[in-house]
């Protein structure tokens, strides 16, 4: 069984919005629902002497996930690979996931009345596909893979470069990982 | 909510089709069934993107089939822009815009229509060859913003312009006015893949890009100010001992002049021009000429920057060659056009154009460099050397904003139908009002396009085009080099929709060219093209299938076969074809069309300094405001002020503003960042409201927030070798938007 992981290489995102956009069409969310948003942090500093980082956001799909612990119906579900996520026909829309989540990463849906988020585009999993928010990323900075395979890229990452969980400290332990350069520029 | 669809279903096929939405072209693999489109994704063996798509890539299905795309072909019934139409046949459009044309032209001679194109996103040699048949001179493009003249200083510099890099053995890029982190994708791609390896990236700009957010050295200069610097560079490069002096002393001409020419060039002159130290400017300079080899990446900015564009160009190239970055593994490297398939220009007619018609082109007699007497100046040497000529469509080009005032002045005589492909000229040539008077003037008015844009609003025709999924593609580089790229059509276009290829076939069928278009379809065109490759395909899609690129295998140093293309066969440095056509031969300093140094009057009324040009993601020129699924980045016009020159003037983050320049005043809102100067002002162009009223006078709010009300196109405002017309480097002022401020002189 595989354990699937994302690495987020912010040296190399640029901020483009191709996956937020990408995950939009190929999931059919509507308008107002993001399951990946990028945050961009700066430009900080006084001009002309700055740093800009883009921070990509998703499901964390945390191994320990507050989100399922706190569904009443089961709705909110790990898989054995990993994945985290909800089986909306289960699904109340109460809410107690999302404030649970302290990733921010789950949307009521109002049409629907369920909660929806991220899942790793899990159907293409199954097909041996990546996520949609991957394969579009012309930067490669969102790298996909099984973190139980010693030769994997996301094995290498996490285990070469200084990966950090975000909120590292609630012991959620997720699943996606963040690398961030130091960049010191112009003299 | 439709989730994933399930391409393994039967029936499914994969067609190796393209994205179109900017110049970039990536492959996309469409997976379609039963002539509808399931899905799309990035092409992974595609070279350039490598399966990577931007926002715009993946929006290609909400583009395809959008509400508001215009899908038949459309006669004005009511008053000009009065939003009244009447949905007609294709072979009626085709012979009533026949009819009038064949008119215009007996009455007031071919030269009285003109056509407007856009930006790669057409066959322009199928406009071109249709103006030659017809015996007009005045088509016209965006491209006098867009790299053409770059082209063309270059070519007659050394012969051809370098339009491939050779990134993968360079140890430092030049990125000049550039942000492909915005922009070009594919290329962002490549620059991280090799800074990562240790090139250096230099990043020439205004503003704190994507781009320069990643770069090794970035260079806020002055918008406008690149002349400045580039010679300031020239001269720390000659006179630190920096160049390549083998390279120089065996295929250079006119060094020693060159030298005598920049010694007062030095970086303390540069420096107060620029806004940079001195320190920066050496920084740079080292940077680049000790990095060997290096590239600078072609961009279009300074082609955008008004009068000084020209002399800047020469300037640039000459930092290639007096470093020998020339066709040098690492380098620039000068590809040619291709030898083994027809190019562009080969398509284009050029010799059926009377002689008596060429004097005739609007700006051919002040403007000689992007018209008949440098494109024949040019065409000629490159021939000897090349075999070929460089692409008319896009080299050889009227003079747009003459030809917008020949329409309302008459002068030098009546234009009086504006034919437009894939432009939206109220929206990206300068000076808006100028532009809108023309169009509201012009007896006749045909429009190719997706949309109903405040252009097309204004048109007596508005015609279907099929878009990006609906049509091959060849990537050639407007068939300037050697290489081409093929793509397939998904499916045949929807609706009626047609390709612009059959447009500008079946008008000139209808108006007397039927033995000139012997090619039915684009693909047999494009199969005419590709069939001297001598590969083993049938036809075009199954070129496709089979082999897709065409890539030959490279040569370094062509010049020690063959010279290079210019009159000595060397490097003119001295430029001789520059001199013969009335120009400087040395790129002299000339300053930004409007600044604070030649005019202190102006910039007491408007102290910021203005730069209009940038791309921004999502949206492509002024394209895709109506698509939702990417509105949503940036719904709203966002102008870039530094928190230090917005705090004096009352400003807040996400306040409504007015910048205004001599010319008319736009709003947009304020996003204060550190990213800009504190006395340089970015606006985001491109903008109109296509949700709005889409009748005139409203237009979708096409002044209201459209940055080119605030550019200039004055004669004395224009680059004098080509005509390319002041986008960046303007002077304005920036208020907030209140009540006693809201109403009029937009």
């Amino acid at each position: 069984m595989a354990r699937y992981a994302m690495v987020l290489d912010t040296r190399r995102c640029i901020g483009c919005h191709s996956c937020t956009v990408a995950c939009k069409v190929h999931n059919g969310l509507p308008v107002d629902m993001i399951y990946n948003p990028v945050t961009t942090v700066g430009p900080t500093g006084v001009y002309p002497n700055l740093h800009q980082v883009h921070i990509p956001l998703l499901c964390m799909h945390c191994a320990n996930a507050p989100c399922v612990d706190a569904c009443p119906t089961c709705a909110s579900q790990k898989r054995d690979d990993g994945v985290v996520f909800v089986e909306d026909k289960m699904c109340v829309g109460c809410l107690s996931c999302v404030m649970a989540c302290p990733y921010g990463a789950r949307t009521l849906n109002d049409e629907t009345g369920a909660v929806q988020k991220c899942d790793f585009c899990k159907e293409r999993l199954d097909a041996g596909k990546k996520p949609h928010c991957v394969n579009t990323c012309h930067q490669k900075a969102r790298i996909f893979g099984d973190l139980d395979d010693e030769t994997s890229e996301v094995y290498k990452l996490v285990n070469s470069e200084n990966a950090a969980r975000l909120l590292g400290e609630l012991n959620t332990e997720p699943y996606t990982f963040y690398i961030y350069g130091l960049e010191v520029k112009n003299p | 909510m439709s989730k994933n669809v399930d391409l393994e279903q039967e029936g499914v096929e994969v067609r190796k089709s393209a994205c179109y939405f900017c110049h970039q072209n990536c492959g996309v693999l469409a997976y379609v069934k039963d002539g509808k489109v399931l899905a799309i994704e990035g092409d992974p063996d595609f070279p350039t993107n490598q399966g990577g798509l931007c926002c715009r890539g993946n929006i290609a299905l909400q583009h395809l089939d959008h509400p508001e795309r215009v899908n038949y072909p459309l006669k004005r019934v009511g008053k000009r822009g009065e939003g009244k139409w009447e949905q007609i046949p294709w072979d009626q459009a085709i012979q009533e815009i026949a009819a009038r044309l064949n008119g215009i032209k007996d009455e007031f001679g071919a030269e009285a229509v003109a056509t407007a194109g856009g930006t790669q996103r057409t066959d322009d040699w199928a406009r071109r060859r249709f103006m030659n048949l017809f015996g007009s001179p005045n088509g016209f493009h965006n491209s006098h913003l867009c790299w053409i003249p770059t082209f063309m200083v270059e070519t007659a510099i050394y012969g051809w312009c370098p339009f491939e890099l050779d990134m993968g053995n360079s140890r430092c890029l030049i990125l000049w006015g550039q942000n492909p982190g915005a922009a070009g994708m594919p290329e962002m791609h490549h620059i991280t893949e090799f800074q990562s390896k240790g090139m250096k990236v230099i990043v020439i700009d205004p503003r704190f890009s994507e781009t320069a957010a990643k770069a090794d050295l970035w260079l806020p200069l002055r918008p406008g100010s690149d002349l400045a610097l580039a010679l300031a560079w020239i001269n720390v490069i000659i006179f630190e001992g920096l160049y390549d002096q083998e390279f120089v002393a065996n295929c250079c001409e006119g060094f020693g002049e060159l030298a005598d020419h920049v010694e007062q060039f030095t970086p303390e002159w540069a420096s107060p021009l620029t806004w940079l130290t001195p320190e920066q400017i050496r920084a740079g300079a080292y940077m680049y000429a000790m990095n060997k080899p290096g590239n600078i990446q072609w961009g279009t900015s300074v082609d955008q920057i008004g009068k000084p564009a020209g002399s800047a160009m020469h300037a640039r190239a000459i930092l290639r060659a007096i470093t020998g970055n020339l066709d040098a593994p690492g380098s620039d490297l000068l590809t040619g056009p291709s030898p083994d398939f027809i190019t562009d220009e080969e398509m284009e007619a050029n010799d059926r154009l009377p002689e008596s018609q060429k004097p005739k082109q609007i700006g051919a007699d002040r403007f000689k460099l992007v018209t008949w007497p440098g494109y024949s100046r040019i065409a000629e040497e490159t021939k000897k050397v090349w075999g070929k000529a460089p692409t008319a469509e896009w080299m050889c080009e009227a003079h747009p904003p003459s030809v917008f005032r020949a329409i309302l002045t008459e002068r030098p005589y009546k234009v009086k139908a504006l034919l437009v492909s894939a432009t939206n000229p109220i929206n990206s040539y300068g000076e808006t009002k100028l532009v809108l008077d023309a169009l509201r003037a012009v007896d006749f008015m045909v429009t190719c396009d997706y949309w109903m844009t405040p252009t097309a609003a204004l048109s007596d025709y508005v015609l279907p085009i099929a878009g990006a999924l609906e049509r091959p593609t060849i990537t050639s580089s407007y068939g300037c080099s050697d290489f081409l790229l093929a793509s397939q059509r998904a499916i045949q276009p929807m609706y009626e929709r047609r390709n612009d290829y059959n447009f500008w076939r079946d008008l000139g069928m209808a108006t007397g060219q039927k033995e000139e278009w012997p090619w039915e379809t684009v693909e047999d065109a494009y199969y005419h093209r590709i069939a001297p490759l001598g590969y083993d395909a049938g036809t075009y899609d199954e070129f496709v299938e089979l082999y897709r690129f065409h890539f030959p295998e490279r040569e370094y140093f062509k010049y020690q076969r063959q010279g290079f293309a210019t009159p000595s066969g060397k490097v003119e440095l001295y430029s001789s074809v520059l001199k013969d056509l009335g120009y400087p031969p040395l790129p002299p300093y000339i300053g930004p069309s409007e600044n604070e140094v030649d005019d202190p009057e102006l910039a007491k009324d408007f102290p910021l300094v203005l730069t209009t040009g940038g791309g921004f993601m999502p949206y492509h020129h002024s394209e895709h405001f109506q698509i939702k699924e990417v509105r949503f980045l940036r719904h709203e016009p966002y102008m870039d002020i530094n928190p230090t020159t917005a705090a004096e003037l009352s400003i807040e983050d996400g306040d409504w503003v007015w910048i205004e320049t001599k010319r008319g005043r736009i709003k947009q809102k304020a996003n204060l960042t550190q990213g800009i100067h504190p006395r340089v002002v970015y606006t985001q162009r491109g903008w109109w409201y296509p949700e709005r009223d889409m009748r005139d006078p409203e237009l979708g709010g096409c002044l209201e927030s459209n940055t080119n009300v605030l550019t200039s196109t004055a004669d004395e405002h224009c680059d004098p070798y080509s005509g390319a017309w002041a986008n960046r480097g303007l002077l304005c002022r920036v208020y907030k938007v209140d009540a006693s401020n809201l109403k009029g002189g937009k």
